[in-house]
């Protein structure tokens, strides 16, 4: 048992008082039905189980750039551009931790 | 006026559209419903040749069809259903509601290979009744008592599809993407 | 762990469940009941109850159960799951989250969960997560086509095309049966790999792809028009051309379609004959057709323009066609052009006089002619509102009847400046057709401009439903008509009562939560349904949805309220009396407070009495779900606000974020900060504002005043901040 079939939207539609608004109605009340998921059952399991994991043995995680960033940044960041916290840090480590270049860059046109 | 697919940002103005014009209106949601389920069966006339107020600006809708495939289909026949149709009373005349419906209903033999597609209409609505049985070929089935929520009937309509199969086919023959049969090499 | 429970009691626990399922809330709380008699310390049973409650708009309660539930049973995955759900429920995503995660750390193998948090990551559009889900869920099944598709979703979202296209061409090689034509499933799903191989630029493969993999997709059109986009951009012009003449065959009033097939036929920009014939076949082989007649009025010049223009408004004219004048506006920016319609609708009428004895039904086109000249001395390029009223009275005098007409007189009067007169010509067309929605829309827009917010909803109710409760008003936030509520609002804004006006403004705001909202269901419907291309588009757009003018034009209002409330703080309907002080405020939060926690007891209590002494009559109401009630109807708490800045941040944020390109928006975001002394997102409006019209008068002001205050402002700020402002203002005009 479990209660996660429970997961079940809340539509608060106002009661339906003609044919025309029932059948819309019922029509998104069923969306997030679940269950109908039978298998196709035309796949070769064991050649898809291989070819899965060759393929997410390569994949290439981002690379992270590793850089410094100082919490007084980040906290300066935060106050004056009203940035969360991984905004904040994000952006500075888009600009080499160096705050004033995150300022001056944050300040362009974007567009 | 331009006459194209429906595309999911289009919603918006279509459902302003429809609360302009029609009594029957939905929620946003029924609309995406709608292009989620069917993307290929609705249209939209666009008035292109608005200047845009701002980069921003969505295109002007002015008419659109808002169709489906029935879900269960009582007789067991695959078919489709319009569930809106409506031009901007600034826009009429130029042949907009047809021009949608017959790109709707090419679709639906297409894609979905319905057989027919079904509508309901207000039985006071003689501009609209005119258009589907006079202009577009529609019969009518029945008649639903008080189906409207202010208690006004609609007439259940039907239009068989078979003629645009058969123009499929006559096309693919010509284009020699068919081999002929016995059948319909004809003699 | 969940604690176990004996047979009986399990099924009643699954019996809590499907009543959970079905909305039968007041059963589903009968029964946790029973379990909770013999086990008051069931976690399982106490979260479920605490769903219960949540689904009956007890939020607060609710959590504080699955808290409690939480506390005696750290380790059931069941309680995260449903801490999950709540959260997910009350819209705080992050939350929602955390919670999953913890639940499937207890319960790794739950397909449930692990779905759960997949449809969370990609509604929040943490991609890289949902790779991950998504790839734990295609190795628990690969026997699924959809969770194949998925995967590659999630790739494609995230920016990995190459991975995206590799997933899909992998399900397509372990599959040991091909699937049948008429499989609606797979012809998408090769469509959506052909769009991401186009997607990495690779034309001529994407070209290769569809013409052998997708010959038979079953959207022909997507398959036509790709095809010639394809070969169009490979320069193999005589295909291409061929491509679009097929299209245009399909659908001759797509405007995209001639533009395609003129681009790879090799005509020179200045040959408008050459051009011109393109269009005239398709104007002959169609004679419904309208693109092939109009679209060349574009680019045709001198006395190519003048008789194709001829030619095209005697055929509107003598149709009637009403949009005429709407379709060639456009044209107005060429002054030739606009002198030369007029013209030419001014012969029509001289033609027709002299041929009337002959025509029997000239009224028709005489009519329009009237009417098109009408709206173009209406037109702002072409004012000259005198002669547009002769000849719409001349129009109204052939057909007394017509709306249309009608509806320009309304218009021309409003552009006088009469709006009570252009109010009561609109309502005087209504009633020409009182069974057509759009010119009772009209109507009430015009009432609503005249500051007439009660008649115009009385208006209105003539088409909304009669049986919603609350009126017309409650029927049009329910349909989310947002003309109405902006139109309304700022009748209200105009009127004085900041409060109804903001109310409207922050209904529309939550109107777009409710569309972004939308979306959610939809992550797990179109997998099923196997339409991926359209849920794609589908995510693209709401990413941005706040970029619609609905929205900019809302919450500019709302902005400008605000900072009208923050200069000048007013005793709004009364309910901010102006020596209102902070103390105060939080006395009165608190006692709102109080008394909303006793009335959701007393509607507890009651509820609770209700279900013990009549348990048939609970019968009827139990799937009724309630209705939140609203607890401030007329925007008095909105106008009374202690802090009007911070409030106008919440419809600032997406203005700026969603349409930076919108100068009215970057005005609005400076007056804003520079009273927050937020002086760098101030300075960022201002360069941005700058940067789209370095001579806006108010643009101007404001860098003068911004020079003035940081003189002042300056020293205070930290020295970094300082030395970006000060190598930054250089740029920015002063005096």
């Amino acid at each position: 048992s479990s209660a996660a079939a429970a997961d079940i939207d809340e539509e608060t539609q106002p009661v339906a008082k003609s044919a025309e608004d029932r059948k819309a109605a019922a029509a998104l009340s069923k969306l997030d039905a679940t269950g109908d998921e039978e298998a196709a059952g035309h796949v070769d399991h064991e050649a898809a189980a291989n070819a899965l994991s060759a393929i997410f043995g390569t994949d290439n995680k981002k690379e992270v750039k590793k850089v410094k960033v100082d919490a007084a940044d980040v906290a300066l960041l935060v106050e004056e551009l009203e940035f969360s916290k991984p905004k904040a840090t994000e952006l500075l480590k888009a600009h080499d931790g160096d705050a004033v270049k995150a300022l001056k860059a944050y300040l362009q046109p974007g567009f | 006026m331009d006459i194209r697919l429906l595309r999911p940002s289009d919603i918006p103005l279509i459902q302003h559209a429809n609360l302009e014009n029609l009594p029957e209106n939905y929620f946003l949601k029924y609309y995406l419903y709608h292009a989620l389920s069917w993307p290929q069966l609705s249209y939209v006339a666009v008035d292109i040749s608005r200047p845009p107020k701002t980069p921003y600006d969505y295109p002007k809708i002015v008419g659109y069809v808002l169709a489906k495939m029935e879900e269960e289909p009582t007789d067991g026949v695959q078919h489709g259903h319009i569930t809106s149709l409506s031009v901007m009373r600034t826009h009429r005349r130029l042949g907009i509601a047809e021009k949608l419906m017959r790109q709707s209903q090419q679709a639906m033999v297409e894609t979905f290979n319905a057989q027919y597609v079904s509508l309901h209409v207000r039985v006071s609505n003689q501009a609209a009744i005119h258009l589907y049985r006079n202009t577009l070929g529609f019969a009518t089935e029945k008649t639903e008592a008080k189906y409207y929520a202010d208690g006004e009937d609609a007439f259940c309509m039907k239009l068989d599809l078979s003629f645009i199969r058969d123009q499929i086919k006559k096309e693919a023959l010509e284009a020699g993407e068919l081999e002929p049969t016995k059948e319909n090499a004809g003699g | 762990m969940p604690q176990p429970l004996s047979t009986r009691e399990a099924n009643l626990f699954r019996s809590v469940i499907r009543h959970y399922e079905d909305k039968q809330y007041k059963r589903g709380l009968k029964a946790a009941e029973q379990i909770l008699k013999k086990h008051p310390k069931h976690g399982d049973t106490m979260s479920m109850k605490a769903l219960i409650m949540n689904a009956q708009g007890k939020t607060e309660e609710a959590f504080a159960l699955a808290k409690e539930a939480l506390k005696v049973d750290m380790r059931s995955h069941i309680c995260w799951h449903v801490y999950g759900i709540l959260y997910r429920t009350n819209k705080n995503f992050d939350e929602a989250i955390k919670a999953y995660k913890f639940a499937l750390k207890l319960e790794p193998e739950s397909h449930q969960i692990q779905r759960d948090l997949a449809i969370l990551q990609v509604q929040m559009r943490d991609y890289p997560g949902y790779v991950q889900s998504r790839f734990v869920m295609l190795k628990a099944r690969p026997q699924l086509r959809q969770n194949w598709t998925a995967l590659a979703i999630a790739y494609h979202l995230d920016g990995n095309l190459q991975q995206a296209e590799n997933i899909l061409t992998t399900y397509e090689k372990s599959i040991t049966t091909p699937p049948p034509k008429t499989d609606l499933e797979n012809s998408e799903a090769l469509l959506y790999k052909n769009s991401i191989i186009a997607e990495q630029g690779e034309i001529e493969r994407a070209l290769e792809h569809l013409e052998k993999d997708c010959k038979n997709c079953l959207d022909r059109v997507a398959v036509m028009e790709l095809r010639a986009r394809y070969l169009s951009e490979l320069g193999r012009k005589e295909e291409a051309a061929k491509a679009y003449r097929a299209l245009l065959d399909r659908n001759p009033d797509h405007s995209d379609y001639y533009k395609g097939l003129v681009a790879v036929l090799d005509l020179a920009a200045d040959d408008e004959a050459g051009l011109k014939a393109v269009y005239d076949e398709y104007a002959s082989k169609y004679p419904r057709c309208d693109a092939a007649r109009r679209l060349p009025l574009d680019f045709l010049t001198g006395d190519g323009f003048r008789t194709s223009a001829k030619a095209y408004l005697t055929l509107m004219f003598d149709k009637g066609v009403p949009s005429t004048f709407a379709n060639l506006k456009h044209l107005y920016s060429d002054s030739f052009k606009k002198e030369t319609l007029p013209e030419i609708a001014e012969e029509y009428l001289q033609e027709r006089k002299s041929s009337e004895a002959a025509s029997s039904d000239s009224s028709k086109g005489e009519g329009a002619a009237l009417y098109f000249l009408a709206q173009h001395y209406n037109y702002y390029l072409s004012r000259d509102l005198d002669k547009a009223l002769e000849y719409v009275e001349k129009a109204i005098q052939l057909d007394p009847k017509s709306v249309d007409f009608q509806m320009t007189k309304a218009r021309i009067f409003k552009h006088q400046g009469d709006l009570a007169k252009a109010s009561e010509a609109m309502d005087q067309a209504r009633l020409l057709d009182v069974k057509d929605r759009y010119i009772n829309s009209k109507a009430a827009k015009y009432q609503l401009r005249n500051d007439e917010n009660e008649k115009a909803l009385t208006t209105l109710g003539l088409f909304t439903r009669a049986e919603t409760v609350g009126g017309p008003l409650v029927d049009l936030v329910d349909m989310q008509a947002m003309w109405f509520l902006t139109e309304d609002g700022e009748t209200w804004q105009r009127r004085g009562n900041v409060g109804l006006a903001l109310k409207r403004f922050h209904t529309i705001f939550n109107i777009f939560d409710i569309w972004q909202e939308d979306q959610f269901d939809f992550h797990a419907f179109s997998l099923r349904k196997g339409q991926i291309r359209a849920y794609v588009e589908m995510i693209r757009w709401e990413d941005k949805i706040r970029d619609h003018p609905f929205y900019f034009r809302a919450a500019l209002d709302a902005v400008n309220i605000y900072l009208a409330l923050h200069d000048k703080p007013q005793g709004a309907n009364g309910a901010n009396g102006s020596e209102g002080n902070g103390d105060d405020a939080a006395e009165k939060k608190k006692a709102a407070k109080k008394a909303k926690k006793e009335a959701q007891k007393a509607e507890r209590e009651a509820a609770e009495r209700a279900l013990k002494q009549d348990p048939n009559k609970q019968k009827a109401k139990e799937t009724e779900e309630p209705k939140k009630k609203d607890d401030d109807p007329n925007g008095t708490k909105l106008a009374a606000t202690q802090d009007p800045l911070g409030d106008a941040m919440k419809f600032l944020g997406p203005l700026l974020e969603f349409s930076p390109k919108n100068i009215e928006g970057q005005i609005a975001g400076f007056e804003v900060y520079v009273r927050r002394s937020k002086y760098l997102p101030a300075l960022r409006c201002l360069k941005a504002a700058l940067a789209l019209n370095k001579d806006h008068p108010k643009v101007l002001e404001q860098a003068s005043k911004f020079h003035k205050v940081i003189a002042n402002a300056l020293d205070s700020l930290s020295p970094k901040v300082q030395e970006v402002i000060k190598a930054e203002l250089s740029g920015v005009p002063d005096g």
